[in-house]
């Protein structure tokens, strides 16, 4: 098996990087390919409870780097989905452990094992993100349409650029009506800043909060924009890249949509 | 204020007035030097300068300024005298 590595990555903290990672994990590995899940925010892990998986751990990835253990003991199988696996980062500090060469022959073993490596970055571009990124191949580049994060996102890609990692940006927490009262940057706005290539883009949905304090898949609830934004982003990265990207747009009615003679203030 | 009527009276929307920042910012960003950098191009500088004239390297001063539109690189340096042809290493 020759699988892609890919990293998620931001620069920013808390623009959805893990939430992200869990949900275009799982959505591929509901499109049937055996998926693992890493967990690289060492010391602050939080992938784990994120899957809901937190209290199946044994071995984590320190461990597998170091071979403490083997590959396959420190891959947690997931609860409700076949083929999807996580390796939990370690929770105590002892981050100097691996490095980014040991991180590039951890990743080729695992390209081996399985179709999609997801390396779940963590914020800032330290020690901790070169280490995410030194086995990459690809990367998915996350961010809000807001000021902070755009800016983040342009010194990542430039990062990843430099190392030849070719970036694909993915507009998370997009408000439709926001954007459509010329409040909130527009997916165009950002990408013509960041002038880099669009995977997808994700509406803000309340159902991810819920579905995250469960422990749940956001793509398994049929119901939830976002879930459905993850599925086809995953479908795109599974060599379907031709499927359009749907712009979050607001629900309006007929009424409504008929223009300014109904609209107050 | 509705979109339409700010168009209206000119208004700037709040996310075009985000975008014109951000850029701002970007190109700021991406003029930013570190130390380090600063400091191999003056050793390369000098090396080049000595080539054909005599200078003072002490005095040498490099530096990026910023104005509005542009930052320039000002390099000031006495010379010395000029080295004459055959002379040079």
């Amino acid at each position: 098996m020759e699988g892609k590595v890919i990293v998620v990555t931001s620069g920013k903290g808390g623009v959805g990087k893990t939430t992200a990672t869990a949900s275009l994990g799982s959505a591929l590995a509901l499109e049937g390919k055996k998926v693992v899940v890493v967990d690289m925010d060492i010391g602050l892990r939080n992938l784990d409870v994120v899957m809901g998986l937190e209290n199946r751990i044994v071995f984590n990835l320190i461990d597998a780097v170091t071979g403490k253990c083997k590959l396959q003991q420190a891959a947690i199988k997931d609860r409700k989905i076949d083929n999807l696996f996580l390796i939990p980062a370690s929770q105590s500090d002892n981050k100097s452990i691996i490095n980014a060469s040991a991180m590039e022959r951890f990743c080729k073993k695992l390209r081996n094992e399985f179709d999609f490596v997801l390396l779940d970055c963590p914020a800032g571009i330290e020690q901790g993100f070169e280490n995410a990124i030194a086995g990459a191949e690809e990367a998915i580049v996350i961010c809000t349409p807001e000021v902070s994060s755009v800016r983040d996102a342009d010194r990542v890609i430039g990062i990843l650029l430099s190392r030849s990692i070719v970036p694909r940006l993915m507009v998370n927490r997009i408000v439709p009506q926001l954007v459509e009262r010329g409040d909130m940057l527009s997916h165009e706005d950002v990408v013509d800043v960041l002038s880099v290539d669009l995977l997808g883009l994700v509406p803000m949905d309340e159902l991810v909060v819920i579905s995250t304090n469960m422990g749940n898949h956001i793509v398994m609830q049929k119901d939830s924009m976002a879930g459905q934004a993850f599925r086809r982003i995953a479908m795109r990265l599974n060599g379907q890249a031709d499927l359009p990207i749907e712009v979050p747009r607001t629900q309006k009615s007929f009424w409504k949509k008929l223009g300014i003679f109904g609209k107050k203030k | 204020m509705e979109p339409f009527f700010r168009r209206l009276f000119g208004k700037e929307s709040s996310k075009d007035k985000a975008k014109k920042r951000l850029k701002l910012a970007l190109v700021y960003d991406k003029l930013e030097v570190s130390d380090e950098t600063l400091s191999n191009l003056q050793k390369d500088i000098i090396q080049v300068i000595s080539k054909y004239f005599v200078i003072n390297q002490d005095s040498l001063k490099l530096d990026i300024r910023r104005s509005e539109d542009y930052s320039t690189l000002v390099l000031n340096t006495p010379i010395v005298s000029a080295k004459h042809r055959g002379v040079s290493t």
